[in-house]
């Protein structure tokens, strides 16, 4: 009896349980339901975007190669551009691997580019020469094969009852597969496409020929690892280094941009610190060093950290280097230094300096982009003369300095009069082409306590 | 009988069993270092860390002078006294000891941060805090020149055109960092690598133009072994 009682407990407790359980799990399971679903929402407008942005490029690039006036043309080619870039910026959203879209990336911020530039030989007057057309009509046919490799994308998906989102969570294997196979299989297909286009010959960032530039600043033969480490040790001087410890290289070393030895260094002084250097192998120039030691008290000031650094360049061969901005950031300051030629500042020759405020030992030095740029130049005359120069200025830009100088345009070199000054009482640099007057280009100036930053 | 009276506390013991397992779900809560990431900071609030200047920070040091954790110049730069008196002052109030004055730091020295530095709201600090975040999940184990490596990565695909052309898009872009995917990103950054960004966005690129990177003990996908080796840095292997 006394057991009979109480038999229903243990069922009752035990099926609460159960109910609870479920309850709990069908709520996870909604939950789950929907971000799933709110996810692929959001991958399936990405998808429709694309599709709709790569054919406003198809239609705008077709309606340019139409167009006779040059002023159509740059609004035309302004959309092409503006198109390309978000198809570019909603393809990187989706969840594809990036290996899968290289290319496609490429092709659409090379068309943008590409686009940005006619805009500047339009506004420089200049009509779309024979091959610039032909290299539209090429862009123009392969957004129109990528479109139409996106149409029938979007076909089949359609047919399938795809889930975008299904790419990037777990799914039954089965429904994964055939999903992946129809979506990457078609982007795979697409970006082969992409990647066999013949590359567009034109000057801006994202060219071919600026991506893959090679160094032309370096001289000399190449050198051996240990020609290298005595170099290291000459760098840093006296017997300042107790131990050099090479970095492991693959076999692509010479690939990069400045094929280098890089080594980890020991330096001999107070608490056994690490630094690091890169030396070219050809030249054995040493490329970059720093020591990322932060210092803990400011002794010098910046005045005297620069008289450091300059004495440190003069000490390692780079004379008439002119000091332009600087940093304060780590306990360091970072100055960066530009070469100066018959009155020239040139400024793609930069060279950086850190110089630790505790000591003024020196905590870092790159010299990449002068020696990725370095070479013999010919600084012709100016044409224009200074104040035909500045009454290109805006009125109300109260220049507070002017020179001349060197800056890069793509892989051009131009010279500009630089002028310094405050406009509505912001800061800001401008470059006027000191050969036919044209603003170059702008630079916002932020100065603070710190140092200066350009926007 | 007897065989059903043990049948019944068999019974009982699996009700017990059952309810304890599934009590873990509810009020368990995976107590890793996951969870106790700020996710608030993953929209970069107004922070003050090591290198921070201005009045924000004139603010801070003073109400630390006043409550004696600092004993120094209120001087408008975060040093490591303030550095050091932000951590004592953490410690004390039972904040996570990070040193840096965050949202719940700034409340607890009752003190509201200014949403931006600048008068023209131009500057780097969110570029900054994002890439120490980045570089804080990816490498933190590494020694410093891994991490201005991996940074330096970062920005080396903001200029590629085979890459999104913002340092968020290229931090964002899916299936890119694992640290990405699997939230580490929304750790707080330490001060190595709030260093390791800055000295990246001036330009320190130990890897020569890396565009990617790799730990070969831990790289699942073959692709990336089909990638020009370049150069290792710690545990990672570099390529373009």
């Amino acid at each position: 009896m006394e057991r009979r009682r109480g038999w229903w407990i243990a069922p009752s407790i035990l099926g609460l349980a159960l109910i609870l359980s479920l309850a709990w799990g069908y709520r996870e399971y909604q939950l789950r339901k929907d971000l799933e679903i709110t996810l692929d929402n959001y991958y399936q407008r990405t998808f429709f975007d694309i599709k709709k942005h790569v054919e406003n490029v198809q239609t705008n690039i077709s309606k340019a190669m139409a167009a006779n006036s040059s002023e159509r043309n740059i609004l035309l080619l302004s959309e092409i551009m503006n198109e390309a870039y978000f198809a570019q910026d909603k393809l990187a959203q989706m969840p594809i691997p990036q290996s899968d879209i290289a290319n496609t990336q490429k092709f659409l911020n090379q068309a943008a580019d590409y686009s940005y530039y006619l805009i500047q030989t339009h506004l420089e007057g200049e009509p779309l020469t024979k091959e610039q057309r032909g290299q539209l009509a090429s862009l123009r046919d392969n957004s129109a094969k990528f479109n139409q490799e996106l149409a029938n994308l979007q076909s089949e998906l359609a047919k399938q009852n795809f889930t975008i989102g299904s790419l990037s969570n777990r799914q039954t294997a089965r429904v994964k597969e055939g999903n992946e196979n129809v979506f990457q299989t078609t982007l795979v297909n697409i970006d082969k496409n992409m990647g066999d286009i013949p590359r567009l010959i034109y000057d801006g960032p994202f060219a071919d020929e600026m991506v893959n530039r090679k160094a032309v600043g370096l001289t000399g033969e190449n050198i051996s690892r240990e020609e290298a480490e005595r170099k290291v040790r000459e760098f840093f001087g006296g017997n300042r280094v107790s131990n050099i410890q090479a970095f492991e290289e693959g076999e692509d070393i010479e690939k990069v941009r400045i094929p280098s030895y890089t080594f980890s260094v020991s330096l001999d002084n107070r608490d056994n610190q690490q630094a690091y250097i890169g030396v070219s192998r050809k030249g054995g120039h040493v490329v970059w060093m720093r020591n990322p030691r932060t210092a803990t008290e400011e002794r010098l000031s910046i005045d005297q950290a620069l008289e450091r650094a300059q004495r440190f360049l003069e000490e390692k061969g780079f004379d008439n280097m002119e000091v332009n901005y600087h940093q304060k950031y780590n306990g360091g300051v970072l100055f960066n230094f530009a070469l100066t030629e018959e009155d020239v500042t040139i400024y793609p020759d930069l060279v950086k300096v850190k110089v630790a405020l505790d000591n003024g030992e020196i905590i870092g030095f790159d010299a990449t982009a002068y020696y990725t740029s370095h070479q013999e130049r010919d600084i012709p005359e100016p044409t224009l003369s200074l104040e035909e120069a500045r009454a290109k200025l805006r009125d109300g830009f109260e220049v507070n300095s002017e020179r001349l100088a060197i800056i890069p345009k793509g892989k051009k070199e131009i010279l500009c009069y630089e002028f310094k000054g405050t406009y509505m009482g912001d800061e800001f640099i401008i470059y006027v082409n000191a050969d036919n007057g044209r603003e170059e280009d702008i630079l916002q100036l932020v100065i603070d306590e710190n140092g200066t930053l350009t926007f | 009988m007897k065989y059903t009276k043990r049948k019944v506390k068999y019974l009982i013991l699996t009700m017990i069993f059952t309810l304890a397992f599934l009590s873990i779900f509810t009020i368990y809560k995976p107590a890793d270092y996951l969870s106790q990431a700020e996710y608030k900071k993953a929209l970069a609030p107004r922070v003050l860390y090591w290198g921070s200047t201005g009045q924000d920070v004139k603010n801070v040091q003073w109400q630390l002078v006043k409550w004696g954790y600092l004993v120094g110049e209120v001087d408008g730069v975060y040093g490591p006294e303030t550095y050091r008196a932000v951590r004592r002052f953490q410690q004390k109030n039972g904040l996570r000891v990070d040193g840096v004055v965050g949202p719940e730091t700034a409340a607890a020295l009752g003190i509201t941060l200014s949403e931006t530095t600048a008068s023209t709201g131009l500057n780097r600090q969110s570029d900054e805090y994002l890439l120490a975040r980045c570089i804080h999940g990816e490498a933190r184990g590494e020694p410093y020149v891994g991490k201005v490596a991996v940074g330096a990565v970062v920005l080396n695909r903001v200029k590629s055109p085979q890459f999104p052309n913002t340092i968020a898009g290229v931090i964002y872009q899916p299936l890119a960092f694992t640290a990405v995917a699997d939230g580490q990103i929304n750790l707080t950054p330490n001060k190595d690598s709030i260093n390791a960004a800055r000295d990246a966005l001036n330009g320190w690129d130990p890897t020569y133009g890396a565009l990617y990177y790799w730990n070969p003990q831990t790289a699942t996908s073959k692709w990336i072994w089909t990638r020009t080796v370049t150069l290792k840095i710690g545990k990672h292997w570099f390529g373009v």
